[in-house]
């Protein structure tokens, strides 16, 4: 993919990169969470698959590693794991289903990356903290899927980041909308 | 030694001491748990520093523990740990999602005397029935979250299966017992289990599994299974009475209808060297298809080809290895079909052939 393109496609995803990045491997006070430089990843993953990206879930791990599972625009029906580990990109790793998505459901249940505010994480991540009344609590992972079932199409038909928190007396789970607004509160 | 090195020393040392003066500080559990149960409690009492309920009460002379709850923020759980003649360590959190009951006594109610009243008891009766000595007894509730109370599990060294347990109420009154027998709890009247009268059963004598040696001979079922059909068949000494063949490189797992008994089932497992096993006997399940089929209502000559041929009926899985092959009655007891599931990198695929070898369908998974 020539250069201009990737850039392109990295201004269009905008400054929210940026901020993520930005955040990469901060270990603020009573954030312990050291996130991962999306950035790098995506500039990474785009100058090897090219655009579009659809998403059919990203992963980020308590250790800051990241797994995103893409459809692949070669081959529609296929879904491939990207995986990023502090600044090494491994991939295309094939996705074995149990039972395999058709295309239709494929095509309904990825997301575009471009759709996604990372920017939002961080604050996404103060605010589960906030809900679930433990400041302190750390990341057990920060997933985003679709909520229909894998493909099956059902009533949380819309991305939902799911940021999953736990501290030594609780565990819990807050899930939020593209937008950042919190969908659902999970305290034990 | 560098001034440095010499200042890290330092403050390793005094770390170390603080950790001493710590211990020291602690409560020490008694030597002797069961023979001196206030000491203990005061231990704990003194370890924990606030207001609690119980939870659960471990007790035995090697090791005690409980489950507390803070009274005043029901939502905190903390587990305490004593070693006899050792200071008790600083309670441990416990996560609330992982406390699945909460039936539970104040601190102050905790009676030691009884869980040491109790464990005596229990270890009479274990001796006098032929159980093992038990460790220690619990104060809790079941499983179901019922029956709170002082709790001993008797087992034995002569019968894996036996099971009896002695229940008393949480100030060492009351004691029921009931033992395991057929799969459900059955009473057992104390005073008999006291007096020595409710003996361990002895177990049940088990079947050496009959076993055939195999021929030497390396086999890949999948390449056919005719000849090992016919070895079973000498085996079981009747023709085979199928109700389910299990199909893969390294075992053959074949499912027959005894002929003395068509309400019974046996699983025959016939291994990659030929060696014939008679794994496991069940009786048949009601509503089940319990129709017997014959080596000649499926395909059996055509199953090696039917077997290589599947993968190419899944043009999409052109990669795709047979995983296990299956023969039984298709849909609500119809006639014998045969289903291959196939596998590769990216899942899984199924196709089946009907009793005649003809395709009905083939598809990813």
């Amino acid at each position: 993919m020539a250069k201009t393109a990737v850039a392109k496609i990295l201004l269009a995803l905008g400054a929210s990169l940026m901020l993520a990045g930005a955040v990469a491997g901060a270990e603020a006070p009573g954030t312990d969470y050291g996130w991962p430089n999306l950035t790098d990843f995506l500039k990474q993953l785009i100058a090897k698959v090219g655009a579009p990206v659809k998403v059919y879930k990203l992963a980020m791990d308590r250790d800051g590693k990241v797994d995103l599972w893409i459809q692949d625009q070669a081959h529609p029906d296929l879904v491939d794991s990207w995986e990023y580990d502090h600044g090494a990109i491994e991939g295309p790793i094939p996705v074995k289903f149990d039972h395999y998505p058709s295309i239709a459901a494929l095509d309904h249940h990825v997301i575009e990356l471009t759709t996604i505010d990372f920017p939002r994480l961080p604050a996404m991540l103060a605010t589960a903290r906030t809900k679930l009344g433990q400041p302190d609590a750390r990341v057990v992972f920060i997933e985003l899927e679709r909520g229909d079932s894998s493909g099956f199409i059902s009533v949380t038909d819309t991305p939902i980041w799911t940021i999953a928190l736990d501290s030594p007396r609780h565990d819990g789970r807050v899930e939020f909308d593209l937008q950042g607004r919190v969908l659902d509160v999970d305290k034990d | 030694m560098s001034t440095r090195t010499e200042l890290h020393y330092a403050f390793a040392l005094a770390a170390l001491c603080a950790l001493d003066v710590a211990a020291a500080d602690a409560p020490v559990a008694p030597a002797h748990p069961l023979d001196a149960p206030a000491a203990l409690k005061a231990a704990f009492a003194e370890r924990i520093g606030h207001p609690v309920n119980v939870l659960s009460f471990g007790f035995g002379e090697h090791y005690a523990q409980a489950l507390v709850q803070n009274a005043a923020a029901p939502d905190e759980f903390d587990e305490y740990e004593a070693v006899p003649g050792r200071p008790l360590e600083p309670g441990r959190p416990k996560k609330a999602g992982e406390v699945d009951c909460r039936k539970k006594i104040a601190f102050a109610a905790l009676d030691l005397d009884a869980g040491a009243r109790a464990l005596a008891q229990a270890r009479a009766a274990a001796a006098a029935n032929g159980y093992k000595t038990p460790d220690n007894v619990t104060l809790g509730a079941d499983v179901f979250c019922n029956d709170f109370g002082w709790r001993a599990i008797l087992t034995s060294d002569a019968n894996d299966d036996a099971m009896l347990q002695i229940v008393w109420a949480p100030d060492g009154t009351s004691p029921k017992a009931q033992e395991l027998h057929d799969g459900g709890w059955r009473k057992v009247d104390v005073a008999k289990l006291l007096a020595g009268s409710a003996k361990v059963a002895p177990a049940a004598p088990k079947a050496e599994p009959k076993t055939v040696a195999g021929d030497g001979r390396k086999r890949d079922f999948r390449r056919g299974i005719d000849a090992d059909l016919a070895r079973l068949e000498a085996e079981v000494g009747a023709p085979l009475g199928f109700k389910h063949i299990g199909i893969d490189r390294t075992q053959l797992s074949v499912d027959v209808f005894q002929s003395a008994n068509r309400k019974r089932v046996s699983t025959w497992l016939v291994g990659d060297d030929g060696a014939i096993k008679l794994w496991r006997e069940d009786d048949t399940i009601p509503f089940d298809c319990n129709k017997p089929f014959a080596a000649g209502d499926f395909p059996l000559a055509q199953l090696p080809d039917l077997v290589a041929d599947a993968p190419s009926r899944i043009p999409p899985m052109p990669q795709a290895q047979v995983k296990d092959v299956a023969v039984y009655r298709s849909g609500l007891c119809g006639r014998p079909h045969v289903y291959i599931k196939l596998e590769d990198e990216r899942g899984y695929g199924n196709v089946e052939y009907d009793e005649r070898g003809r395709l009905v369908s083939a598809q990813i998974q």
